[in-house]
């Protein structure tokens, strides 16, 4: 008889973790606040050989780090950029990353990059030609790896399958881990006219690794993950969900836009401990969702250092 | 409609990289090569796009064709701010627009996407102009702040200091090499853009700072503590750093700098005292690693 697979695959959970943004450089570095753990955007840090680097190594001997892409591309038809792939098996190594992410969806093709997370159509070609691609990322990283469900706006005619049943069709053929993204589970399924409960329900729970949460923007008519605000009540209702279904994994809270002080950033994901059996750290706030209008919103995932010039 | 994975993502590419937008992209002659939608049927797109409840295939597609541009000429006016606040935001966007049409991105990093941008603008300046010039440097002094910021330093390792270049006697001291730090990099320029770039960033708010007038400008960028620094030069002293760049001893880079008109006139007294000044600030600064007398590095 197969052996069970275990909650999360085995790896740890990290507690409460936030993503490491360059603006929050100074503060970490003078206060080390009691954040249980970092996630870095990989692209940001595997090229860097000034500060950006250097802050993550000093972070790296405190805290513990996961490293999350937005390049990989493992949805394209083009070929996976081995260069690439190296480049974040030596960082990984540097900082004793606990796992490596990245999300399902290509990039680019013909040597392009839109630098956008473009949304693949969920057939059974599509699947073989994934599953393929992350046994090849699995054998060069050589490290936990994981994927993300995306946010999308678009869904393909020639889908013969729902994006739930894909990614966990997806995990169990390739062995791969599952980040799953709850804030892009609500966005996805306002965006497609689904039920977010059903997709969370349907996943294989024991592959889920890691949760993000993060605030989106409401245009009426569809939501864009726009990375910049409070999680929304309806998102933390997914999370309780997803909390009770997998037990409990390292959870991350994403913020890239109109970017707040830390400690705002910190508080945000400990509001998750409300479902974890522990009391809030300080009173809710009120999380209903702001209406949009007006200018174009630029989507996650928009990352990038600014330098430093005297 | 059967397609395979390789003709959507092609087809899909070239729809939400149009610069005209999603429908124009959809009727373009690239992606009507790859799947052959009736332009007149409103309804064929369909058949690759699922509509939603709120939204058609055509607006769904639109939202990832205004992230497209949105995101890269943010990226990229975030690259060249100084750039863009020359020039007036609306301005850049349209350079920046017709550049990541020219030049795309090609790499897994955003860190790239500026790389060929002062090309670009050397490439489609208007003939018979001097004013390109202006933003063509100012352009090349903020792509080489980004690099010297963000590549490789010399943070942590021994530097040469000014304490080590006193007690080497004149002859000993014109047989060396020195080897300069990582991220020291010469830049010269045809308007005077990093006086321009520090006017810019010490502006009042709303301050408009004029273009400034030709002028050649010498700037060693390098960086300490993470930090990128600007030292302005003169061609004197550029033309000596250039010559230490290159491998040459300090007394050939010496003779290099000395016989330059702005040099003649001194006294050789002056000249000596300038010249240890100069060694004394560069060394001070973290320019160099070390003096070496056997073989270039």
């Amino acid at each position: 008889m197969a052996e069970k697979t275990p909650a999360r695959l085995g790896h740890d959970n990290l507690g409460l973790g936030v993503g490491l943004r360059s603006v929050h450089f100074d503060h970490i570095l003078r206060t080390w606040p009691d954040v249980d753990w970092f996630e870095i955007i990989s692209e940001n840090y595997v090229d860097s050989g000034g500060r950006p680097r250097y802050v993550l190594q000093q972070l790296a001997e405190r805290y513990a780090i996961v490293m999350h892409g937005v390049s990989l591309s493992i949805g394209s038809t083009d070929p996976l950029d081995l260069d690439y792939l190296r480049k974040l098996k030596v960082l990984a190594r540097e900082v004793n990353a606990r796992w490596i992410s990245d999300h399902v969806c290509w990039t680019g093709v013909l040597g392009r990059n839109t630098h956008d997370l473009l949304p693949v159509p969920f057939t059974e070609e599509t699947l073989r030609h994934v599953v393929e691609r992350i046994r090849v990322v699995q054998d060069v990283l050589e490290r936990p790896f994981m994927l993300e469900n995306p946010s999308s706006y678009v869904t393909f005619a020639g889908s013969t399958m729902e994006e739930h049943e894909f990614i966990s069709r997806m995990a169990e053929e390739s062995g791969c881990g599952l980040l799953l993204d709850v804030n892009n589970v609500y966005v996805s399924a306002f965006n497609h006219d689904l039920d977010p409960e059903e997709f969370i329900r349907s996943l294989p729970h024991e592959r889920i690794v890691q949760f993000h949460l993060a605030g989106h923007t409401n245009y009426t008519t569809h939501l864009i993950d726009t990375h910049d605000g409070h999680v929304i009540d309806p998102v933390w209702d997914l999370y309780r969900l997803a909390h009770e279904l997998t037990g409990g994994v390292s959870t991350l809270l994403e913020w890239d836009a109109k970017i707040p002080p830390f400690p705002v950033l910190h508080d945000e994901v400990l509001k998750a401990k409300r479902f974890l059996g522990e009391t809030l750290p300080q009173a809710e706030e009120e999380s209903a969702p702001e209406v949009a209008t007006g200018s174009a919103p630029v989507p996650h995932p928009l990352h990038h250092i600014l330098p430093e010039v005297e | 409609m059967k397609l395979e994975l390789d003709t959507v993502q092609q087809w899909f590419q070239a729809v939400v990289s149009h610069p005209g937008g999603a429908a124009e992209g959809v009727a373009g002659e690239e992606a009507q090569r790859l799947i052959r939608l009736d332009r007149l049927d409103r309804g064929a797109l369909e058949q690759v796009v699922r509509r939603s409840q709120n939204l058609t295939a055509e607006e769904r597609l639109s939202i990832y064709a205004n992230a497209y541009w949105a995101r890269l000429l943010e990226c990229l006016g975030d690259g060249f701010p100084v750039l863009r606040t020359a020039l007036g935001a609306d301005v850049f966007d349209s350079f920046a627009f017709e550049y990541l049409q020219r030049y795309p991105s090609r790499s897994y990093t955003l860190d790239r996407l500026g790389e060929r941008f002062p090309q670009f603008l050397d490439e489609t300046r208007p003939p018979d102009a001097a004013w390109p010039d202006f933003l063509i440097d100012l352009a090349r002094l903020e792509w080489n702040l980004a690099k010297v910021f963000d590549g490789p330093g010399a943070e942590g390792q021994r530097l040469l200091a000014p304490a080590d270049l006193e007690g080497v006697p004149p002859e000993r001291f014109a047989a060396a090499r020195l080897a300069p730090v990582v991220c020291l990099r010469l830049l010269t320029f045809r308007y005077p853009v990093n006086a321009y770039y520090t006017a810019v960033r010490h502006a009042e708010e709303g301050e408009e700072i004029p273009y400034p007038e030709p002028a050649e400008e010498r700037v060693a960028l390098h960086r300490r503590d993470f930090v990128v620094r600007r030292s302005a030069l003169s061609r004197p002293q550029h033309a000596l750093l250039e010559a230490l760049l290159a491998g040459a001893t300090v007394g050939e880079a010496i003779e290099a700098a000395v016989f330059l008109p702005e040099m003649s006139t001194l006294e050789d007294e002056d000249l000596a005292a300038s010249l240890q000044a100069w060694f004394r600030f560069w060394t001070a600064e973290g320019f160099f690693q070390a003096l070496f007398w056997n073989k270039p590095w």
